[in-house]
């Protein structure tokens, strides 16, 4: 509501840290909302802070070894942690206690560098391990199972075991959740059906190197990579075909729209992250000695718009948040900073009535405007007639009917506005047997214990 | 016709409950509709079954009496101010309490926001708080008024709060910086007793204490409706907006009487009577989304709540 009031003029990214949150941890994700940021320490150990209240409300413990990423679902009741402890585990914010109660726990043979959620349905994960592989795990009782992505046996006839196998270094489900991203240590980006789990493209990013991490803009048809040879690309990205079974996965080299690095420092890119239009981009510089958030304006030509400057306390992780011109970076020594666009206090709204004005200005006072006439004998007859006059027209003003209710509960719905032509497959089978994140779970407040009294 | 109902309201007494010992200042349903709870002088709030009409709880604490109650989101915990200077929060699971200091002076109307994590508060020392529930601590404090604040809200969807004070002036501040956005004023500046988001927070009802009620879009800085009729000269009486059936607005008057207009017609299309008192102090909305109920509580004299109902 309160966007209606606000100056639209300064939504663009933001420019200074609002508040510094010390909370230990090393990576920290906003939820679907905006609400809530989820924080994953290196002791193992998460907490989800309330942003309203700048507050840590739950603490999630259950790792015993470093927390590698934190996943929302949409609506944003379960949270996902990975951990270098070989487990993913599932947390449900609506169980009244704290710390919450595990959902699931994802036990697998290797350290886990990253798990998400489909973003349809929490109960599809996919997970990559550091041993380089990625699996999907469906928890749904009509699916249950645990696939392993594989890359396409295009060459299969020539014992395909003996050639070497590229590791996997980065996996993220598109924002309709229809496909799989893998990105790999050969530089090349995979394409997976995520129903069939079958391969459908494969592109090669020459001069890539070791893929280090993707993000999409929100409408999915965007895709930004960095990798290990400094570089952020951002690529616009092909339909993909529904897969069909004996077709073979497409070959295609993708030419980035744009690159950003630095070319002076060369510094390398600990993290980005898209604005919610798609319009701008944050990249977390890998700086050892300073807080730096570099942003890029997608519209103008990918050229540098600003760099934030966050301290002398390095930067390991940056976020956007999902609707609002704010940031979210932590710093390696356990602070999070939540970056704001300040809008300057507006004087003029104390008074009613008033309008502020940029500069002064020359007023122009009609003739009669300021006069001082007797009035009183001819002001009683006017003033009769006018008044009548006027509570006639306000009379008529306010037949004009009102309405007090739409508008009441209508939240954009993230995920369904997404809606992708030709297979609907993939939607009906991911949306079977939905998982229990409804809109309007709460989460109960825990009050902390009164000293007084 | 266009403004006129299809069919005015009917309401008659069901219930009366006597409890208090002195002037009750105000009365809230829960939102899940089961529960009634009342505030008053005598430093005392009732939990009441809001279908029988039986207390089921007193709570006791303040040192002062009380002026306002507000439920949470989930019926679970009450917040009231009172004129000790203190909010304090009531858990009903558990009869735990939390007291919220910071006010200087009496606290008169407190409101929880839709996730209830906040609690907003404003009083006699002229300051709109906003409230950290749980831990307890203020987390920002508006230099909101010349004057005590009379009432105070969130919108539907918490980013907005509403204040209006005995300064005659209505603020709307952003909850998230704590900006005022705009003030709204009539020409005469009368008093202000009571303000609130319309349910889907595009609109302002505001009731002042020149017997009027306004219904302001506040885009525009507009009063798009007046609902007149009743009488406002003294007291903080409570202007809602009922929509269980039909929609109307509900109000006090200092006449002993509850005056129901049509929202969009603007016409009276019902008063109760029966309250004794000569002023009655407040009114709540109307609970159940599906229950067409209305409580009203009175001043000294009368120390009944009346619950009215027409289904």
């Amino acid at each position: 509501m309160n966007t209606s009031l606000l100056n639209p003029f300064n939504i663009t990214y933001p420019t200074a840290v609002q508040a510094s949150l010390p909370s230990q941890c090393t990576l920290a994700r906003f939820d679907r909302s905006g609400r809530f940021v989820a924080a994953g320490r290196s002791d193992g150990s998460a907490a989800i802070w309330d942003l309203e209240t700048r507050a840590a409300v739950r603490w999630l413990e259950g790792h015993v070894k470093g927390i590698t990423s934190v996943d929302w679902s949409r609506n944003s009741r379960f949270v996902l942690t990975s951990s270098k402890d070989w487990n993913a585990i599932v947390w449900d914010l609506a169980s009244d206690i704290d710390p919450p109660q595990r959902r699931t726990t994802i036990r697998f043979d290797a350290p886990v560098s990253s798990a998400s959620f489909h973003p349809r349905n929490s109960q599809i994960i996919l997970a990559l391990l550091q041993s380089g592989d990625a699996y999907l795990v469906d928890l749904r009782k009509k699916h249950r199972g645990r696939v392993e992505l594989e890359e396409a046996h295009d060459d299969s006839d020539e014992e395909s075991s003996t050639s070497p196998r590229s590791a996997m270094t980065v996996a993220h489900f598109d924002p309709t959740g229809r496909h799989i991203f893998v990105g790999t240590s050969t530089g090349s980006i995979l394409v997976f059906n995520t129903r069939t789990k079958t391969i459908v493209a494969r592109h090669k990013i020459p001069g890539a190197g070791v893929m280090k991490g993707f993000d999409f803009a929100k409408s999915g048809r965007r895709l930004v990579t960095n990798s290990s040879d400094r570089t952020l690309r951002q690529f616009t990205l092909p339909i993909y075909p529904p897969p069909i079974a004996d077709r073979e996965c497409t070959e295609q080299e993708l030419e980035p729209t744009h690159r950003f690095s630095d070319p002076i420092n060369r510094t390398a890119w600990h993290a980005m992250s898209f604005s919610p239009d798609g319009e701008w981009l944050a990249g977390g510089a890998a700086d050892p000695a300073s807080h730096k958030i570099y942003i890029w304006d997608i519209a103008n030509d990918g050229q540098l718009a600003s760099t934030l400057d966050g301290g002398r306390e390095p930067l390991i992780y940056v976020h956007w948040h999902p609707s609002k011109p704010s940031i979210v970076s932590t710093t390696n020594h356990g602070n999070i900073l939540i970056w704001h666009c300040p809008s300057p206090e507006r004087w003029g709204a104390f008074a009613g009535g008033f309008e502020e004005v940029d500069e002064n200005v020359e007023y122009e006072e009609r003739e009669d405007e300021f006069d001082i006439v007797n009035l009183s004998l001819i002001q009683s007859y006017l003033f009769e007639e006018d008044e009548s006059v006027l509570a006639k027209r306000k009379m008529r003003q306010e037949e004009e009917e009102v309405d007090i209710l739409t508008g009441k509960d209508a939240e954009e719905d993230i995920v369904d506005h997404l809606r992708f032509n030709g297979d609907e497959d993939d939607f009906f089978w991911a949306d079977d047997e939905p998982d229990e994140d409804e809109r309007g779970w709460r989460m109960k407040i825990v009050m902390e214990d009164d000293d007084m009294i | 016709m266009e403004g006129i109902p299809d069919s005015a309201p009917s309401y008659k007494p069901q219930l009366i409950l006597s409890g208090h010992k002195k002037s009750i200042a105000s009365v809230k349903f829960s939102p899940d509709g089961n529960l009634l709870a009342s505030a008053a002088a005598d430093k005392l709030i009732k939990i009441w079954d809001a279908t029988t009409g039986d207390i089921i709880q007193t709570l006791s604490g303040h040192s002062e009496g009380i002026s306002d109650v507000a439920w949470s989101a989930h019926s679970d915990y009450i917040a009231s101010a009172s004129d000790d200077k203190t909010v304090r929060i009531w858990s009903l699971d558990d009869a735990s309490v939390k007291t919220l200091r910071g006010h200087t002076n009496f606290v008169f109307c407190v409101n929880y926001n839709p996730r209830s994590n906040l609690l907003v508060s404003g009083g006699f020392d002229e300051t709109v708080r906003v409230w950290d529930v749980a831990r307890g601590k203020s987390l920002k404090v508006l230099p909101a008024h010349s004057d005590p604040v009379t009432a105070v809200s969130f919108s539907h969807d918490g980013t907005l709060i509403v204040s209006c004070a005995m300064d005659g002036l209505i603020r709307i501040w952003d909850a998230d910086s704590g900006q005022c956005l705009k003030t709204l004023v009539d020409d005469d500046n009368p008093m202000c007793s009571s303000v609130s988001f319309s349910p889907n927070s595009k609109y302002i009802l505001a009731s002042t204490q020149d017997s009027t009620i306004r219904l302001w879009n506040y885009q525009t800085s507009r009063c798009v409706k007046t609902y007149t009729g009743h009488t406002n000269r003294t007291y903080a009486l409570v202007a809602t907006f009922s929509t269980t059936g039909g929609q109307y607005i509900v109000s006090g008057s200092e006449d002993a009487k509850i005056y129901i207009w049509d929202l969009q017609s603007r016409q009276v299309v019902q008063t109760l009577e029966g309250h004794k008192g000569p002023e009655i102090s407040s009114i709540s909305y109307l609970a159940h989304p599906t229950r067409n109920l209305i409580a009203s509580s009175s001043m000294e004299k009368d120390l009944s709540i009346r619950l009215w109902s027409d289904e």
